[in-house]
């Protein structure tokens, strides 16, 4: 599938700033034309040969450049139930980037030229979105412990509290990438996503951007959907105890429901960057524009830095020292 | 190098601004101290000597010197300052002057004697002054004791934290160099009582050092950004309407148990520390010792 402007013929693709389909050759807005075709082999534009990954619904032609949706892969079993359109654009992404860089200040000076970050590719990557509904009940004993002193002794008040809850959670739409391609704890880091933002699933969405269906299924994942719903339980029941020095639990049960699961399409900024033999990768979350990655970190800066700081404060110190003593 | 220039301009602009604090107050102190010119009063004391090395760990040059720096310092602080040396025991003397007196007063009780027989002061008979006895003799108990007596207005000056610290620059060097540390006893005791003694807190000399290692730590620390970002979402952040339901929360108070425990309180009265700047035994003589 391409989406093709009906004024020149160039290819239209979603403008994450101002939330359109947009022709950047003759820059009309909404001018797009769906054609669609079903190979996986070749360029719905120009004929050529394109190479199609596994997990690959949208790509790019290397030779006329036009970006591809695949057909078979965003419609059946594959079409996404939602979509979160990219709102940050290449540029915020890129300065998301360099603005977060500037702020670790042992990162080398050399580090990331402004050329590379050209290289920066927009991606929507599969997630699976699951609803619970939890029921946690709890009984225990919760103990309040009081010490004073008075005179030459030491008194020690413990007070012992029934304590009963029945909690109910209503998780909605907790979010666990499918694709072996993205690391899932730099995908856990990327949250939260506002959901408001969501969309029914629409192809166009696409155009301009590179995609993947899922890679596993939505009963594969559920084991990260339930950790994650349990430990919010479990941190949501602890914050009730908070005048309790001790909790003894006698009934701690905790239920999981699935409501529903959703497939859907969520937007990332990648970038890699080889810098001294190795690679490093960045994630920009396209909707927030949270940046994720690790930078390297040069020893002579944080050599040179904390030497300062010492010479600076030791020096500083023995003035004060030199006042204090004359004054 | 520019990226660190615009990072530490602000520390740098401090630390000159510091500096520059720092020399006006020495420029100031140092005014101060060319402007002092005290006239000695006390007609009584006819003894011109202020360095008595009975303990001969000086040349004569070194004695020498330390007589015109004493006198200089004299003059500007108006106070006597004398410096004995002895290689003797105070044993009998000491406990004849004090019966029962403790080793570690031996040297005190010879200071006094010396300031008061000798109608030492710089204003009257026992007046503004000071004396360091250096006893280079080992007493039966093993150790070496030395007195640092405080006088008059010096008394007032000096409180224990600062005679602890003359003692201490003292003993840095009166064992590899003994006109060093005396040299240092009478300029110490210049530049002490030149002071306004607005302050008279002692800095051990290390504790710069020690928090400036700290502050590079933290620096680091907190600078130490190579991490691969940070959590951002809660307990609540896929939770519909932002919080959970209770059906129940209950909380019911049960029974409450009270025990009691004496506190065992320890006895006061430590042992006396050799380098502690005790009180001196006269009424009108301040002062401390320490020793080796």
């Amino acid at each position: 599938m391409l989406f093709k402007c009906k004024n020149c013929g160039g290819n239209v693709v979603y403008e994450p700033n101002k939330g359109v389909m947009c022709c950047p050759h003759c820059e009309g807005r909404d001018s797009e034309e769906r054609i669609d075709n079903s190979s996986m082999t070749q360029c719905v534009n120009c004929g050529a040969p394109i190479e199609v990954k596994d997990y690959t619904s949208a790509c790019r032609c290397e030779h006329c450049g036009s970006y591809l949706i695949l057909n078979e892969r965003v419609e059946g079993v594959y079409e996404p139930h939602l979509i979160l359109p990219f709102c940050v654009c290449k540029e915020a992404a890129i300065g998301s980037l360099e603005w977060e860089f500037s702020n670790r200040l042992f990162t080398p000076s050399d580090f990331m030229s402004a050329k590379s970050l050209e290289k920066m590719e927009g991606i929507y990557v599969p997630f699976w979105l699951y609803d619970y509904q939890a029921d946690y009940d709890y009984a225990g004993e919760g103990i309040k412990v009081r010490r004073w002193t008075s005179g030459d002794t030491e008194y020690t008040e413990t007070s012992y509290y029934e304590v009963l809850r029945k909690m109910e959670v209503d998780f909605d739409r907790i979010p666990v990438d499918a694709s072996y391609a993205m690391d899932d704890s730099i995908m856990d880091l990327m949250e939260p996503y506002d959901y408001r933002s969501l969309k029914d699933f629409e192809p166009k969405y696409m155009s301009g951007f590179y995609g993947e269906i899922y890679n596993q299924s939505a009963p594969e994942l559920e084991g990260r959907a339930q950790v994650k719903a349990r430990t919010s339980s479990q941190e949501m029941m602890q914050a009730t105890f908070g005048g309790y020095d001790r909790m003894r639990p006698f009934r701690n049960d905790l239920n999981l429901s699935r409501n529903g699961i959703h497939y859907a399409l969520m937007p990332v900024w990648q970038y890699l960057y080889h810098y001294k033999g190795q690679t490093y990768q960045y994630h920009v979350n396209g909707q927030t524009g949270k940046v994720i990655g690790k930078t390297p970190v040069s020893k002579a800066k944080v050599f040179s830095y904390a030497a300062s700081v010492l010479a600076a404060v030791t020096a500083a110190g023995y003035m004060l020292v030199w006042a204090l003593e004359i004054l | 190098m520019r990226e660190y220039f615009r990072y530490f301009k602000w520390i740098y602009v401090i630390l000159a601004v510091l500096a520059a604090a720092v020399a006006a107050l020495n420029l100031w102190h140092w005014g101060i101290a060319k402007a002092a010119n005290y006239k000695r009063t006390n007609q009584e004391c006819t003894l011109d000597e202020r360095v008595f090395d009975y303990g001969d760990v000086l040349t004569d040059q070194q004695e020498e010197k330390l007589r015109k720096l004493i006198a200089r310092r004299e003059k500007q602080t108006g106070c006597d300052i004398v410096l004995v040396t002895l290689n003797e025991s105070l044993k009998a003397y000491a406990r004849e002057m004090e019966p029962g007196v403790p080793y570690d007063q031996f040297v005190r009780v010879y200071a006094e004697q010396f300031w008061e027989e000798n109608r030492l002061g710089y204003d009257e008979p026992d007046g503004d002054g000071v004396i360091l006895v250096d006893n280079w003799f080992r007493e039966d108990d093993g150790s070496i004791y030395t007195w640092f007596c405080t006088t008059g207005k010096a008394k007032d000056a000096y409180s224990a934290v600062q005679i602890n610290h003359i003692l201490d620059n003292v003993y840095r060097h009166v064992e590899s160099d003994p006109y060093r540390a005396y040299k240092t006893y009478v300029n110490d005791f210049y530049h002490d009582m030149m002071g306004i003694n607005m302050f008279s807190v002692y800095v051990p000399r290390y504790i710069p050092w020690l928090i400036g290692m700290v502050s590079a730590v933290i620096f680091i620390f907190c600078n130490w950004r190579s991490k691969k970002g940070k959590k951002t979402t809660t307990a609540v952040t896929y939770v519909a309407g932002g919080k959970p339901e209770f059906r129940v929360r209950q909380d019911r108070f049960i029974r409450k148990t009270v025990t009691q425990r004496k506190i065992e309180r320890s006895s006061s009265g430590g042992g006396g520390s050799s380098g502690g700047g005790g009180g001196g035994g006269g009424g009108h003589h301040g002062g401390g010792g320490h020793s080796r």
